[in-house]
């Protein structure tokens, strides 16, 4: 069942969604925004945005392009989870926060195991630059670390002496960082493992300038640990659908992509947005925009808590625990089937836009 | 309802036909001509050419490695074309949807994506499954996993190998089996950077040999209708003539697909050391009957390179066009994004062109050629209609030949070949020859009962242009396509084979995944609940 109001006033779910498209559909630029859902979900979504001609755009767009940025201007090279835990001799953890990010990251990569893989037989490496306070304490591992406030001038300063540049910094900093090299350079299968939380554009290009680097003489990869509300997910169901990430637009009848003018926060501050479909299934987050003018349509989980009552307010089940789902999982790196853990009979975010959708007319 | 296409001239090579005549159609299917009934709906063809509708056997239209190709290359396929109301997104350039509506609207109603790893298999579904129009099918890959690679190392036995790869199968619901550069991305992982037939995989002792025999033989041992896939090792390397020769020879007489071939036709001859070798290689070809190829065209534009053999692409980052590459080392093969720009005047691009057209022409049989770019790698498959006039009319390749530099042309035999494709050939090429291969029996030709996938073509002086807006295309006898126009999406199945196997090698992946992956192997299972659209998948038996 589903818990659907408008205007704050309890009402059935074809009544809520009858009005979210009424107000969607009158809107000169909806936008489709936060958009923490699995592929079906985001799949529905894209397909209701063109049908309305709006823009979508994700809750965590500035952590995606921190990474799809640099791929896209540079490359990447990468591996997955499964790959790192088999045969990596040599983890790379930069920057800080990382087992904050992915909590189950030390169990996944078991880094104090012996790589089962590996030609050496012989116990892994574990270097951390700028773990941040207390941040590379793991009971019974050994870890090397370079503290540093600078992480991208840390990360430049790795790279130059990896490369065998000279380097300008004070001398026991540079005996660290040699060690540092010493150990990426002798490295047989490396992988350097960062989020997009806590490294910006710079200093992941930075990472993937030192891993191409390495890849002249031994083998090295990256490890991004992605972001949360299936993010990446939702990326790839765009990618496929329309050739673009989310920042995407049908103000023109087909999709065009541009990380500043569809970003959804700043269509809604600037007034260039008429209507929001906010969708967080993931979690009980609320849109992070400051104007409360503007007509808001939400798709949540129970708890949401608004500054201002949504015209219209459903409630969704979670992807992966209400019902079965097709998500990106950061444990895998690829898009699996999660079975829901508890399922109930909440709509999914797929089922209510498919709804909104069918009330505009034509099939989703 | 019952259909007629009053007229046209039909040519069916698998029925023996090429003749002016009626089809019928009901129900879906070719149906025998109904005593006394008149049709429901007539369609005059007369003066047109009526197909079966064409298979493409090898296409990277889903998956990982296809959908990073996009994200890597926004700048490459900006939009200006509104969609009409009826076909949401299909105007969106490299789209799923895109795809779909141009394969129908050149006559197309089955195609194969080729290179699907295990785990990447939901993506590549949930991707299919947004292709409107045409079916579709997977090959899985392996050849590069763990599992396989130690069940050889540590001699399991034939019958393992088997159970393990019928169970991959069913996992990744797959049409077939495919194997790219066998052991040479577990090699890359331990840094070698040269992979050949005969060199042995660190950690496991296997050559490439061993590992493409063991696979073929397992295909054989569950029936599978389509032979072993493979992308053979040495990929787009001057002199790789040899190892595709070795390979053909590896095959020992048992069935084995070569994939885009003109990547192996290279001879070290000349100035340059670069040549072609596509005659010596098509003679290979026309004596191995055991053997088919498809040719991986390749046409001058921009393009990029996407492919599960991870060492080449690696190898090939340097000539990046724009300069940006993505190298994955990924569970089993993992893959490379290399955009890249074919050039009419470059000395290489010249002589890959001419290769690939040597083997179009020098290869006699159409059953054992098959019609691919391997798109997007050699070109993307909407420069389909331009091949087809350059294998149709040796003035349009005298034509093209005339624009590139001569001292590649010189390096080449095309010049001197003379032979033009008939449209039988071509109907047999594209419709009956991939039907046969991939063991689908119901389609690829024009007889009763079969798929009422048909495409009808206008002749014309201008062949690319017949080829590329077909006048009319059914599938299932759903008309989806009239004068080269998309008029409604439907939604094809994907096409699978579930060979039979010991269920016991289940309980082991289980373990292993938990143990090995720390996951459980059903995260990876391709459910058809999570797919959008039901009845996703129709099953192609078995028993050979």
């Amino acid at each position: 069942m589903s818990d659907a109001r408008v205007d704050g006033k309890p009402a059935s779910l074809v009544a809520a969604t009858e009005r979210a498209a009424e107000i969607l559909s009158a809107a000169r630029m909806p936008v489709i925004a936060g958009l923490g859902t699995d592929a079906m979900g985001a799949r529905a979504s894209i397909l209701l945005a063109e049908k309305l001609r709006g823009a979508y755009d994700h809750m965590y767009s500035a952590r995606i392009f921190a990474g799809l940025d640099v791929m896209r201007q540079a490359g990447l090279m990468f591996t997955t989870p499964n790959e790192a835990r088999l045969r990596a001799d040599v983890f790379l953890f930069i920057g800080k926060d990382l087992t904050k990010v992915w909590p189950a990251m030390m169990e996944r990569l078991s880094p104090a195991e012996i790589p089962p893989l590996g030609l050496a037989h012989e116990p892994r490496k574990l270097l951390w630059l700028a773990p941040g306070r207390g941040g590379a304490k793991f009971e019974g591992l050994a870890v090397e670390t370079l503290d540093s406030l600078d992480l991208l001038t840390a990360l430049a300063n790795l790279r130059a002496c990896a490369a065998g540049r000279p380097v300008n910094c004070a001398k026991s900093a540079r005996r660290k960082l040699d060690e540092f090299a010493e150990v990426l350079k002798n490295a047989r299968f490396g992988v350097a493992v960062w989020s997009g939380d806590s490294l910006d554009s710079l200093a992941i290009e930075m990472v993937h300038g030192l891993i191409l680097d390495l890849n002249k003489t031994t083998r090295f990869t990256g490890l991004p640990l992605g972001v949360g509300a299936n993010a990446s997910g939702v990326v790839q169901t765009s990618g496929w659908m329309t050739g673009f990430p989310v920042r995407t637009s049908f103000g023109r009848g087909f999709p065009e992509h541009d990380t500043w003018r569809f970003d959804a926060t700043r269509m809604i501050e600037s007034g260039e947005a008429d209507a929001a479909l906010w969708i967080s299934a993931y979690g009980a987050e609320a849109p992070p925009w400051k104007r409360r003018d503007v007509p808001l349509v939400a798709l949540v989980s129970p708890q949401t808590a608004f500054a201002r009552e949504p015209q219209v307010r459903i409630e969704v089940g979670c992807p992966g625990i209400d019902h079965d789902a097709a998500e990106f999982a950061r444990e895998t790196g690829t898009i699996v089937a999660r079975k829901a853990s508890h399922p109930s009979l909440a709509p999914s975010v797929a089922a209510v836009a498919g709804e909104i959708a069918k009330h505009l007319g034509g099939d989703a | 309802m019952l259909i007629l296409l009053k007229g046209g001239r039909i040519v069916d090579p698998v029925n023996g036909r090429d003749e002016i005549g009626d089809l019928w159609i009901e129900n879906g299917r070719i149906a025998a001509p109904p005593h006394g009934r008149q049709a429901d709906e007539v369609h005059d063809v007369s003066g047109k050419i009526v197909m079966a509708g064409a298979i493409d056997i090898h296409s990277h239209i889903a998956g990982g490695n296809v959908n990073t190709a996009r994200l890597l290359l926004p700048e490459k396929h900006q939009n200006h074309l509104p969609n009409p109301p009826a076909l949401p997104l299909s105007t969106a350039k490299w789209s799923t949807f895109e795809t779909g509506t141009i394969y129908a609207s050149m006559g197309f109603t089955t195609v194969i994506e080729p290179a699907i790893v295990p785990h990447q298999a939901l993506q590549a579904h949930l991707e299919l499954a947004d292709i409107p129009i045409v079916d579709k099918g997977t090959l899985t890959v392996l050849g590069n996993d763990d599992f396989l690679l130690s069940l050889l190392r540590d001699s399991e036995g034939q019958a393992a190998v088997a159970d393990y790869v019928a169970s991959s199968l069913a996992a990744s619901n797959g049409l077939g089996v495919k194997c790219i550069n066998a052991g040479g991305a577990a090699a890359f992982k331990y840094n070698a950077r040269t992979f050949s037939l005969d060199d042995v995989v660190p950690f496991y002792g296997l050559t490439s040999r061993q590992i493409v025999e063991a696979l073929q033989r397992a295909v054989e041992d569950l029936k599978i209708p389509h032979p072993l896939h493979l992308h053979a090792n040495n990929l787009g390397i001057p002199g790789n003539v040899a190892t595709a020769l070795a390979t053909i020879e590896a095959a020992r007489g048992e069935r084995l697909h070569l994939a885009h071939l003109q990547f192996y036709a290279y001879g070290s001859e000349g100035e340059k050391g670069f040549s072609s070798a596509a005659a010596e290689l098509a003679a290979a070809v026309n004596a191995a009957p055991n053997v088919t190829i498809d040719v991986g065209q390749v046409m001058f534009r921009q393009t990029v390179t996407v492919s599960a053999d991870v060492l080449r692409q690696f190898n090939g980052a340097s000539m990046a066009k724009p300069k940006k590459s993505v190298i994955h080392d990924g569970d089993g093969n993992g893959g490379g994004i290399v955009p890249y720009l074919y050039r009419e005047n470059d000395f290489a691009n010249a002589v890959q062109w001419a290769c690939g057209l040597e083997l179009f022409m020098l290869i006699d049989d159409p059953w054992q050629v098959f019609f691919t770019t391997d798109h997007p790698n050699g070109a993307p498959f909407t420069t389909y209609p331009e091949i087809f006039a350059l294998i149709m009319s040796r003035d349009a390749r005298a034509e093209a030949i005339a624009r590139l530099p001569q001292e590649a042309i010189a390096m080449t035999t095309l010049p001197s070949i003379a032979r033009e494709y008939n449209l039988n050939e071509i109907a047999i090429m594209t419709r009956a020859a991939p039907a046969k291969l991939l063991g689908l029996n119901d389609r690829g030709h024009l007889g009763e009962g079969g798929h009422a996938d048909i495409a009808v073509y206008s002749p014309g002086k201008d062949l690319a242009k017949m080829f590329r807006f077909a006048h009319l295309v059914f599938k299932d006898g759903n008309l989806v396509v009239r004068d080269g126009r998309v008029t409604h999406y439907r939604w094809g199945k994907a096409l699978k084979v579930n060979p039979g196997y010991d269920k016991a090698i289940d309980r082991r992946l289980a373990g292993y995944y938990d143990h090995h992956f720390g996951n459980s192997r059903d995260l990876f299972a391709v459910k058809e609940h999570l797919l959008p659209h039901a009845d996703a998948f129709r099953e192609v038996a078995c028993a050979r």
